[in-house]
């Protein structure tokens, strides 16, 4: 880790910690008091198990939130009993406003395209008392150089538009790559659900989407020189935290990636926290730093959930079924005249 | 003062989306806005695969022909995760599709809204292993 | 239609063979000898590493020859030439490949079947045949898709055994798949899948893993050895020194076989220090292959396709 990294990412997670505590408050204080870390046979923290994020807090802070870190009690409050409505709605098939089965009229397509009980984790989610998960800038916000802000500005201008000309039109998820790490613990299109396991000298953290997979050495090898799609990641403890560093990513800035802040470049730089701090509750925070699309480090304090034992992630074969690949070449073709629609 | 500021929360852009998924799939790539579709048929085959589901319709058209269609739904893991199986939505089950028909004029529609001809949605609720909502 | 007392006889005679076949099976057991594997803290045989095998069954599961390529163009009879009485001369290359050269050959290699030869059933050994003639268009690791079991075992590529508490993980290089190897009841697999559902247990030293909901759509090697979904796999993985596994996988599937069969091959561990998998994201080596031709522009030429 460079110094100026150190030293960032010191004074940022001052400031994580002061909004992880705000969160873990909440707590009942018997689950607090009462829990004890327990570790694998070998005396590791054990980690293991199925976890996800299950906030209501996005990224980025709202326009509307501005100027504000965190919400007021009553405010989390507010949020958390719309969630257990909509939870309940869903259970109830009834889905409620703009996640289903609306009208045409009554909510746009894109993010309704199919019904919403394909996504319906069966839970509602967690009110936070953060308002964006990013910590840091303070102002919650992604610190995009202007290049980047341009590049992301034209992925979402063409999302859905196009043009779809070749097999590298769509996005890296689209065609069945990855989404890249940066996001991988906190979202992913089917929930973005997490199975870490530990063995003597490693911590595999197997993300269903796309099978991205990550095993982090912590047997206190360095960084080597290869250089991957989902980058070099290598962990140690600090105490109870598991942090990892992770380099040597290649550069696939040429690709369409979902999100321009996920996208692997060389100069991609990740240092990752995992404490577990409760028998469901990890915090887990983030620290990216990518001169290519930032203009300095940022950090996001993401407090993800351990979910029920028997809970799984399941296989995703998604090349393997990736029809929506020759259908939308096939689209594109049609538009362009070079073939005729089939009716 | 006090009420107006949880209002603020509740029309916030944090309450707004109901469900946080990377933005995917080029939907508007493959199928055409401007061809809503309605069909309703009998269900022949149930495919539960990523990136997303398929569900194959025979549809009875207007000259009484019936014709196969490709029914393009959402990824099947969540579902699995709340106990679902496939007997949720049998082989030979009569259902409506709502949905947009794809941009090079085959038989296939994106199915927005997949219902029961009673009007029963299929994979809502709980099958009984899922967990808990909290 | 009538069937004939002969028939239905024929049928018995036949099914109770079938059945007898099926059941006489005789298991094969790899022996540990007098090597006991080390133990974890929690006191399991530690497997932990990552091993690869080192042998031709990736090309074929079966003995062969060495060949010049896995797809083969029949050369000219060349009975006009005096002297020359073999009619056919080494088939070469598939003009597809043949650019290859010998980097594209085959190397002979024993059978990894116990018994030496897969027990077909007639009309499934005539689809492995041409499954084989037909290779470039349908083996599935030319499209980078998931390799299923055993075939992810011996493909040319390392993979690492990762013991948990609670599952143990087969993660393999090949398209950056994954098993997980559920130690405890987990229930069923909700449907069938490319790497199956995979329940282990220990039998002493041994991990057996039984695989089950595994789909039609992956082979056991690059000479079009197939099954259907209603294959079942049952392996056994076996410390036989700090620097060798005896893998064996029992193989049944009654639509394809007339009796379960069986492989067995040591796997070595990978020595090297610090040695670790990589990402093999070959999906991004095959879109070329499967879709450039089928947009407006062909990414390889920038030109319009026709």
């Amino acid at each position: 880790m460079s110094r100026r990294t150190q030293k960032l990412s010191r004074a940022v997670l001052v400031v994580a910690a002061a909004i992880i505590t705000s969160n873990t408050e909440r707590l009942p204080a018997q689950e607090v008091d009462d829990w004890t870390l327990s570790r694998t046979p070998w005396g590791d923290p054990d980690l293991q198990g199925v976890w996800r994020y299950e906030g209501a807090t996005p990224l980025e802070r709202p326009d509307d939130l501005a100027g504000r870190a965190t919400l007021t009690d009553e405010e989390i409050a507010e949020l958390a009993r719309i969630e257990a409505e909509r939870a309940a709605n869903r259970e109830a098939g009834l889905d409620g406003v703009a996640v289903g089965r609306s009208t045409l009229d009554e909510s746009p397509i894109r993010g309704n395209e199919y019904n919403i009980f394909w996504q319906d984790h069966g839970r509602a989610r967690q009110a936070y008392a953060q308002t964006s998960l990013i910590v840091d800038p303070l102002d919650g916000k992604l610190p995009y150089t202007d290049d980047a802000r341009i590049a992301a500005r034209r992925s979402d201008a063409r999302y859905g538009v196009g043009p779809y000309e070749s097999y590298l039109d769509p996005d890296t998820g689209e065609r069945c790559l990855t989404d890249g790490v940066t996001a991988i613990m906190w979202q992913g299109p089917n929930g973005g659900h997490n199975r870490i396991v530990q063995s003597p000298g490693f911590v595999t953290i197997l993300h269903e989407e796309y099978r991205d997979r990550r095993i982090i050495p912590v047997d206190g090898r360095e960084h080597g020189s290869i250089r991957q799609w989902l980058g070099e990641a290598v962990g140690h403890w600090e105490g109870d935290t598991l942090v990892v560093e992770t380099i040597n990513f290649l550069d696939r800035t040429n690709y369409e990636w979902a999100s321009i802040w996920t996208r692997a470049s060389e100069s991609l730089h990740i240092i990752e926290r995992f404490r577990r701090v409760s028998e469901t509750d990890m915090e887990y925070t983030i620290t990216v730093e990518d001169p290519k699309t930032f203009t300095r480090p940022w950090t996001a304090a993401v407090p993800i959930t351990r979910l029920p034992d028997g809970i799984q992630i399941y296989e995703y074969a998604c090349h393997e079924g990736n029809r929506a690949m020759p259908n939308l070449l096939s689209a594109g073709r049609v538009e362009a005249g070079l073939a005729p629609s089939a009716n | 003062m006090r009420i107006s500021l949880i209002a603020f929360v509740a029309g916030s852009a944090l309450a707004a989306s109901a469900v946080q998924v990377s933005a995917h799939h080029a939907f508007a790539a493959e199928f055409d806005v401007n061809r809503p579709i309605t069909l309703t048929g009998t269900v022949v085959e149930l495919e539960l695969i990523n990136p997303h589901s398929w569900i194959h319709l025979d549809v009875t058209s207007a000259d009484g022909t019936i014709e196969r269609w490709m029914i393009e739904g959402g990824p099947p893991n969540a579902l699995f995760r709340r106990g679902f199986t496939r007997a949720a939505l049998p082989i030979g089950s009569e259902i409506v599709v709502e949905g947009f028909q794809a941009k090079d004029g085959s038989m296939r529609a994106n199915g927005r809204d997949i219902v029961f001809t009673d009007g029963r949605t299929p994979f809502t609720g709980s099958f009984g292993v899922g967990p808990d909502s909290r | 239609m009538r069937i004939g007392f002969r028939g239905v006889l024929a049928s018995a005679v036949a099914t109770a063979v079938f059945a007898a076949l099926w059941l006489n099976a005789a298991p094969v057991r790899a022996q540990a000898g007098d090597y006991t594997a080390p133990r974890t803290a929690d006191g399991r045989p530690d497997l932990n590493g990552i091993w690869q095998a080192l042998n031709t069954a990736h090309y074929d599961l079966e003995a062969h020859s060495a060949r010049p390529a896995l797809a083969l163009t029949a050369a000219l009879p060349r009975a006009e030439q005096p002297g020359l009485g073999r009619s056919t001369p080494v088939p070469m290359p598939a003009p597809e490949i043949r650019a290859l050269g010998a980097a594209g050959g085959v190397p002979g290699g024993e059978s990894v079947v116990v018994g030496g030869e897969i027990p077909y059933q007639p009309w499934a050994a005539a689809r492995r045949d041409e499954n084989a003639a037909r290779w470039l268009e349908r083996d599935p690791e030319i499209k980078c898709y998931m390799p299923g079991v055993p075939r992810a075992t011996y493909m040319p590529y390392p993979f690492q055994i990762l013991q948990g508490t609670n599952e143990i993980l087969i993660a393999y290089e090949f398209a950056d798949t994954t098993r997980t190897i559920f130690m405890s009841d987990v229930g069923d697999s909700p449907e069938p899948t490319w790497m199956g559902w995979s329940r282990g247990r220990w039998e002493e030293d041994t991990l057996v893993v039984e695989v089950t909901d595994l789909n039609d759509r992956t082979w056991f090697d690059r000479a079009g050895n197939f099954h259907s979904d209603a294959l079942r796999v049952v392996e056994r993985y076996t410390p036989m020194s700090p620097y060798h596994l005896m893998y064996e996988a029992t193989i049944e599937d009654a639509n394809v076989f007339t009796r379960p069969w069986t492989i067995r091959m040591p796997l070595y561990r990978r020595l090297e220090t610090d040695k670790r998998l990589f990402d093999y994201k070959c999906v991004e080596y095959v879109e070329q292959l499967m879709y450039g031709e089928l947009g407006v522009v062909d990414p390889e030429t920038g030109e319009q396709n026709d």
